[in-house]
């Protein structure tokens, strides 16, 4: 039977290194997505990711198991991104983005498939702007949408994971949706 | 109308609204246009997002593994000499034997940087001259008794 998250979670705090394994195995790929999505950078999301993973080798015994371990987990992913871009605010004014200075699209995954090319380029161009405004949130808005529409987090699970009540999620995802409506209403 | 359900609108779309709340919006939404106009907006905003989720570049995981496993380790090695267990009969040992050396310790020594203390203990070292003092002033009435001894000879020198 396989182990639930949870129970790996408390045998990575009684040392067991199969477990912790296991749980980077499951894990490293969403950690990944998230923190590239937050920080748009993929050496600092390289750093961010490794340091998620070792935090959690160090305080899986202060997971108390009221949450869902992917809860508590994307916590900590978030916790290091804010922290990270808050260090490194004034450097990013300077150095902008390796990933879109490398010519990297914002979009490897299209959307839903059109016939009309022109269409398809425009509704293209439509989503590279919209989630280049999603890149402009306020970074707490912008968590919100990410675990929102990219991680398919509850609300209340977003409100876990940001340590807010749900009220505030749903004004941060009210302001941020507001904000990106704009962006598609001025195309 | 008042009160338009605006944060409500995305947790009542992605269908996240306990049964009495959404009842409340959906009634308002049969009634506000607005509203109603503003609720399709925003599913369509959040599919046309949920569809176009940016895909993070490749990443070498071998790499990234061993990079994990290095830092874990380096991790570990920080803490290595004193925030290891020591076992229980060594731990013992050294505290009795900084306990024996917190009470038997030596005399203050000289520090160096304070020259009050290296004054003190200079005349602390001289201290034995003064408990022999009486024997010090019989050395200089001695060195007197040697003059007078001689002034016989100094009389002779000076007629000569």
């Amino acid at each position: 039977m396989e182990l639930s998250d949870e129970a790996l979670c408390r045998r990575v705090a009684e040392r067991d290194e199969a477990a912790f394994d296991l749980l980077v195995e499951r894990y490293r790929e969403r950690a990944w997505r998230l923190a590239w999505s937050v920080l748009r950078h993929a050496e600092d999301a390289r750093d961010v990711t490794q340091e998620a993973f070792v935090r959690l080798y160090e305080a899986a015994g202060s997971f108390g198991g009221r949450a869902r371990f992917s809860t508590w987990f994307y916590r900590v992913v978030l916790n290091l991104c804010l922290d990270h871009r808050r260090r490194n605010r004034w450097w990013r004014l300077w150095a902008r983005d390796e990933d879109e200075a490398q010519g990297g699209g914002l979009l490897e995954r299209q959307p839903a498939p059109s016939h009309d090319p022109v269409d398809q380029l425009g509704r293209e161009q439509t989503m590279s702007a919209l989630w280049a405004a999603v890149d402009r949130l306020a970074p707490r808005q912008r968590a919100t949408v990410l675990l929102s529409v990219q991680e398919e987090l509850s609300t209340a699970e977003i409100a876990t994971v940001l340590k807010c009540s749900e009220a505030t999620v749903r004004v941060h995802l009210h302001r941020a949706l507001k904000t990106l409506r704009q962006t598609v209403e001025r195309r | 109308m008042a009160n338009h359900p605006d944060s409500d609108l995305v947790p009542y779309v992605r269908g996240e609204l306990a049964p009495a709340d959404r009842e409340r919006v959906a009634r308002h939404l049969e009634d506000c246009p607005e509203c109603r106009e503003d609720a399709t907006a925003v599913r369509a905003l959040l599919e046309n997002l949920a569809r176009s989720v940016p895909a993070p570049p490749p990443i070498h995981w071998g790499r990234w593994r061993a990079e994990l496993r290095a830092r874990l380790d380096g991790r570990r090695g920080r803490h290595a000499w004193w925030w290891r267990p020591v076992p229980l009969a060594l731990s013992a040992s050294l505290a009795g034997v900084l306990l024996v050396l917190a009470i038997l310790g030596g005399p203050p020594r000289p520090t160096g940087s304070d020259p009050a203390s290296v004054e003190e203990v200079l005349l602390g070292r001289r201290l034995e001259l003064l408990r022999q003092l009486s024997l010090v002033e019989r050395l200089d009435l001695l060195e007197d008794l040697d003059i007078i001894g001689q002034l016989d000879r100094l009389t002779a020198t000076s007629e000569g």
